[in-house]
């Protein structure tokens, strides 16, 4: 099994319960995609997904040791 | 009918102007850059009688058209030695719009010490003798404004900093409470409105009235349209009211792009104690205001207040840019000293990225250690104080960092960067080095494209198609920085194509004419030309158009990322300017 860490932002938080961050046990080879709506993310809601702080897409595979950044639409200054 | 108010310092003389054929079109920045282009002398020292501080508020200030109140200050920038532009929310541009005041230019300079203040209102200009208020912080020079003139003024001011004519002296601007929260911040335009002893610019603007334009009907379709895209559009809808610009520190932390410790991490461990997640948290439970817009009109409402650990006021925001420079980039991560620090720029009149810069590069100098908050609001504190070090503070991270032998200066242009790595995001470093302000991050957010999936995808951490996006986003920002609208709008003109035509149809309504989007980017292309023209002429030349060598030669973690874009791609920047 491989271990990833999901980081979620902002209004994504409020899906795991309000957690900053979960570490996810994930069969080899899963996509981003797979294993965020089996977090509950609801995946239309992210706007921006990081894999190792590196843009990537929902169909990415994740490997052991990969830590995901998740966010909605975000901007500021 | 709009009028051109000329305030001579010399001889305390006051002339209303028409303005003339060419510039009966222009506010903002359009019109600030074109008037210290054409009458000040690009030699002149930024503080001499020589320069002259134009203050205008936008195209489209007091129109009614949404989030459209903002305010400019130009002239020749005393921490840059370029044409600078500065705009700020609050109620300035607004109470000047409603008196029909298309710009005030500050001219020349008093022969004597005296401090003076500006007093404008239905019935015209007049300068006033303003000894009393020397030596103020800006709220307490506000509050005695407010309590002699009633809660409906707007008030500009100058504190500490500006009063010694330091080069990262900001120009305040009273917020929605009257509040000097809003700041003209980059560039030292406080130091110029300091040299020429302007302490304050009160403007009344009872019996004023509304900007009506020329086409009422198109007008009001426009500003509906326009309004519904911005509700539609989920960051200025939903995440800039709920999360304020500070959203933005855990995006740009995760990216590997947030400048920690004096620009030598791309993470900083401490992001979460001082993150937009985190700062919503605090307010609320404090009592304070989320959703809360800097200026009437606007409908994004990113700002807050912030309460302090007894519920009492504290602060505004603070904003993404003043908790970076006063948090990551100083290894601080205690939220309330950040904005004790926020509390205090603001009274002294400091830029609040400049600040923060200075105060991480007096880090690194080892004048107090990084990530100790209580040293470093005493640093800051000497500012109000006026001791040679404080004066040091006050004028930026350049002259800090020659005064204590510092080599890792982070700035170009003698201004420092705001809050993303250029290594880790080469877009906004092709920005920082080519922007006629210096090194500047929302005169062409590349941000958008790099990091924040708007207006395109743009791969932060390769060299190619930066220059083009900076490009495109500087001449589309001049334009913003001419309308009087807030350049978050952009988010919502860069992935909606009607927010564009709402905008080009809210500036063809006021004028009566149709205006395109060929003429939107004429405009910008237009006050970019006019900026460089005044920045050759003042000496400026390919080799300032680049960021410090180590960006080119340090890698930054976590990606090991280095600044790549080449210099000959750099110089083809404005190739579109003759």
């Amino acid at each position: 099994m491989n271990k990833v860490k999901v980081n979620l932002y902002a209004s994504l938080r409020g899906h795991v319960g309000g957690a900053p961050s979960v570490e996810v046990a994930v069969e080899p080879g899963r996509t981003a995609a797979e294993v965020l709506s089996g977090l509950g993310v609801p995946v239309e809601q992210i706007r921006i997904l990081f894999i190792n702080g590196r843009a990537a897409t929902m169909s990415d595979p994740l490997k052991d040791g990969d830590s995901v950044g998740v966010f909605p639409a975000i901007g500021g200054g | 009918m709009a009028v051109i108010y000329r305030v001579n310092m010399s001889d305390l003389s006051v002339r209303a102007e028409e303005p003339q054929d060419g510039r009966k079109e222009l506010g903002g920045r359009g019109l600030t850059s074109m008037l210290v282009a054409d009458e000040v002398p690009a030699t002149c020292h930024p503080l001499s009688a020589e320069n002259k501080l134009v203050i205008a508020p936008g195209i489209l200030t007091g129109t009614g058209a949404p989030c459209s109140g903002r305010l400019s200050a130009g002239a020749k920038s005393p921490l840059t030695g370029t044409i600078k532009e500065s705009n700020s929310g609050g109620q300035g541009g607004l109470a000047l719009a409603a008196l029909g005041i298309q710009a005030i230019v500050l001219e020349g300079k008093p022969a004597d010490r005296r401090l003076y203040r500006l007093v404008v209102n239905a019935d015209g200009l007049r300068i006033e003798p303003a000894d009393d208020l020397a030596g103020l912080g800006n709220y307490d020079a506000v509050a005695r404004h407010f309590e002699e003139y009633g809660d409906k003024i707007a008030c500009l001011s100058i504190g500490q900093a500006g009063e010694m004519q330091t080069p990262a002296a900001s120009i305040a601007v009273t917020d929605v409470e009257g509040r000097p929260t809003r700041h003209c911040g980059r560039g030292g335009l406080g130091a110029v409105m300091g040299s020429k002893r302007v302490k304050a610019i009160v403007v009344d603007p009872a019996g004023g009235k509304r900007t009506q334009p020329a086409d009422a009907e198109a007008f009001r379709a426009a500003v509906k349209k326009f309004a519904d895209c911005l509700k539609k559009h989920p960051l200025t809808g939903q995440t800039l009211p709920k999360y304020g610009t500070n959203a933005l520190a855990n995006v740009i932390n995760e990216a590997g792009g947030y400048p920690t410790r004096n620009f030598s991490d791309g993470r900083f461990e401490g992001t979460e104690p001082i993150s937009g997640e985190r700062q919503h948290d605090v307010i609320v439970e404090r009592g304070g205001v989320i959703a809360h817009a800097c200026h009437r009109g606007c409908t994004i409402k990113c700002s807050r207040i912030y309460m302090d650990a007894k519920g009492e006021y504290l602060t505004k925001g603070p904003e993404y840019e003043t908790i970076w420079a006063h948090g990551a980039d100083c290894g601080i991560d205690d939220l309330d000293a950040i904005a004790r620090m926020d509390r205090l720029d603001d009274d002294f009149g400091l830029d609040t990225i400049e600040t923060g810069a200075t105060i991480a590069v007096a880090m690194e100098a080892g004048i107090i250690p990084f990530g100790d908050a209580e040293a470093a609001i005493g640093l800051l504190k000497e500012v109000g104080k006026g001791t040679p070090l404080g004066r040091l503070v006050a004028s930026g991270a350049e002259v800090l960092g020659k005064a204590y032998g510092v080599a890792r200066v982070p700035t170009v242009k003698g201004q420092s960067m705001p809050a993303y790595d250029p290594r880790a995001i080469q877009g906004i470093g092709v920005t920082y080095a080519t922007s006629t302000m210096g090194a500047d991050h929302t005169a062409g957010y590349s941000i958008a494209a790099n990091v924040l999936g708007v207006g395109g995808k743009v791969d932060p951490l390769r060299p190619e198609g930066q220059l083009e996006l900076s490009r495109n986003l500087q001449i589309a920002t001049a334009t913003i920085d001419a309308t009087g609208l807030c350049l978050f709008v952009a988010f919502a003109m860069l992935d909606d194509p009607a927010a564009m035509e709402a905008v080009c149809e809210l500036l063809g309504g006021l004028y009566g004419r149709k205006f395109t989007a060929d003429d939107y980017l004429a405009m910008g292309k237009r006050i970019l030309a006019w900026e460089r023209r005044f920045n050759s002429a003042a000496g400026f030349g390919p080799a300032d158009d680049r960021l410090p060598d180590f960006f080119k030669t340090e890698k930054l973690a976590p990606h090991g990322a280095m600044f790549s874009v080449p210099d000959e791609e750099l110089d083809q920047l404005f190739s579109f300017v003759e």
